[in-house]
């Protein structure tokens, strides 16, 4: 009889009870497999115990409940603390980071230049399904680079419509009839212009693609080193609130999301970063499809959550978001390199007369 | 998705892709992508029962890749968030979170943001007073080696090892990774073929 595998005698050290008899009276018997035998032990050893933590044997589930009860949509009617916030930021969400820019990458198509470049222009709305496994597999972008961040220093209130329009140049959407249930006068948020820059790393790539155990694709020339530029911003919203302090709806606008590149073509970048290990292929493709219009910005939408659909909000293409359970409803547009948002705890058809009817 | 998610209105200037800045300097509309979070009623109904069960897994699955229990306990937060808005069945829960854990832990060890821990801490003041205490005592440093190297392992086996050494079962790992069940043990031995050739490494230049 030949050999049991190695995984055979892996099993044995710490399930002997999944191995065969027969291989297991081959091991009794073999002394070329009981050496197998010891050093398999051995190596499990010496890596349980390098991988043993203390901190796993005495978590707080309960305090984890409580964390978890205010971040979960359920319990965001009451007013949440802002605990999340540290995990939010602890774990730069890897997943949805590259997902973003590559989503903003994935929007237009340029020729080479040497200086900053736009390349990308918001013009469009369109949904991009993706699910939350996918989301979890995906690789964390500054794994293939450095990530610079400029600008704001995030959302800000500010007291009404013209400080608004004083501190972002943009005219808050004036809304005529509100939605039945919607109530009072709104209060007013502002964020400034922000932008990260993306510097490819060659060697980081590399890396990143080793410890996932996959090959790096062919380097193109001149990549190493280049960068992408995003800009969004700045932008303004109207909110208005139930007496518990939970948002009804939602009139948001800001200068659309735009891109831009130096040194390599714009083209390069992208279909280099499509083609990533860890990028599921199906999600890769469909962000490809994008790219035959260089206008258009994918919104990542939950496939088992949110249901999309396409309506008209003054003669523009919009794209309408749903949940599933029909409790939110948000209607998103871009006109003219700014992207307006309607949305609220309210149906679509109200969201749609509230879009429809802005001054 | 952040769009149409009332409970944090400067959401809806959080576009996708629009260089929106997180709280520590995430690029990217991160939290535009992190969609329906909080879509009210879509919380699966069986969460409760599925924490209780399977929270201490989670934690100890993410904590042996990461060697500190503050830092697994913000990664179980993460993966049980994901799976509170998912349609994983019920009964593929635990290979779900549990690979979910592995995944997410191994993105932030490879991410090199990892802190020192209070546990690590702990564990380099019991290096100096007992350093000989038996032979599973492991110095700190040849903890940080053997997470250094589990992070350049293939993404497959190195789940593989750690949902493993978390007390998983063969077939379970193997149903987890969508792996033959024969194929798990030599997925294993290989990460711990590789972990230990790493520890030896440094150990007979030390």
């Amino acid at each position: 009889m030949r050999h049991p595998t190695e995984g055979v005698l892996r099993r044995l050290v710490d399930e002997p009870a999944g191995v065969s008899d027969a291989d297991r009276q081959h091991v009794a018997d073999c002394p070329v497999c009981l050496v197998g035998l010891a050093a398999a032990r051995e190596d499990a050893a010496a890596v349980g115990a390098a991988l043993h933590s203390d901190g796993a044997a005495s978590p707080d589930p309960a305090a984890a409940w409580q964390r978890l009860s205010t971040a979960l949509p359920a319990r965001a009617a009451t007013p949440a603390p802002a605990a999340p916030r540290r995990r939010r930021g602890l774990l730069h969400r890897p997943a949805a980071a590259v997902l973003a820019f590559v989503v903003v990458l994935s929007g237009a198509g340029v020729a080479a230049a040497n200086d900053w470049l736009p390349i990308f222009r918001t013009e469009q709305v369109a949904p991009l399904e993706v699910s939350s496994t996918d989301l979890v597999a995906l690789p964390d972008l500054t794994a293939y680079g450095d990530v610079e961040l400029t600008g704001d220093g995030g959302p800000h209130a500010v007291p009404d419509a013209a400080a608004a329009r004083a501190e972002t140049g943009l005219d808050v959407p004036e809304v005529g009839a509100l939605p039945e249930g919607v109530a009072g006068e709104p209060t007013y948020q502002v964020v400034g212009e922000l932008s990260g820059v993306f510097t490819f790393s060659a060697e980081k790539a590399a890396q990143a693609a080793a410890a996932s155990g996959e090959s790096l694709p062919p380097l193109p020339v001149g990549l190493d080193g280049s960068r992408v530029r995003l800009t969004a911003g700045p932008g303004v919203a109207a909110v208005w609130s139930q007496p518990s302090g939970v948002p009804t709806l939602v009139v948001g606008r800001a200068v659309a999301p735009s891109a831009s590149s130096s040194g390599v073509p714009f083209e390069t970048v992208r279909d280099f970063l499509l083609s990533l290990p860890g990028l599921p292929e199906d999600l890769a493709a469909q962000l490809r499809t994008f790219t035959a219009d260089g206008s258009t910005l994918p919104i990542p939408v939950p496939a088992d959550q949110v249901e999309t659909s396409q309506a008209e909000v003054g003669g523009l293409p919009a794209t309408v978001l749903e949940s599933h359970d029909q409790a939110l409803a948000a209607v998103v547009w871009v006109d003219e390199g700014v992207v307006t948002l309607v949305g609220g705890s309210v149906s679509t058809e109200e969201i749609l007369a509230v879009a429809g009817d802005l001054g | 998705m952040e769009l149409v998610r009332p409970p944090r209105p400067e959401a809806v200037l959080a576009l996708p892709g629009t260089g929106h800045r997180s709280a520590t300097g995430g690029i990217g509309g991160t939290d535009g992508v992190a969609v329906a979070r909080a879509v009210p009623g879509t919380v699966r109904a069986d969460l409760g029962e599925v924490f209780r069960l399977e929270y201490p897994r989670v934690v100890g699955v993410a904590a042996r890749v990461l060697g500190s229990r503050d830092w697994a306990e913000d990664v179980a937060q993460d993966v049980f968030l994901s799976f509170a808005r998912s349609s994983v069945p019920a009964g593929e829960a635990r290979g779900w979170l549990s690979v979910a854990a592995a995944h997410t832990a191994l993105n932030l060890l490879r991410s090199g943001r990892r802190r020192a821990s209070r546990e690590e801490t702990a564990a380099a003041a019991d290096d100096a007073v007992a350093p000989d205490v038996a032979d599973a005592v492991v110095t700190l440093e040849e903890r940080r080696r053997v997470r250094a190297a589990l992070a350049r392992l293939p993404r497959k086996q190195a789940v593989a090892l750690v949902l493993r050494h978390s007390g998983m079962g063969y077939a379970d790992v193997a149903a987890a990774l969508d792996l033959s069940p024969g194929s798990v043990g030599t997925t294993v031995r290989r990460a711990e073929s590789a972990l230990r050739k790493e520890l030896d490494r440094h150990a007979s230049s030390d």
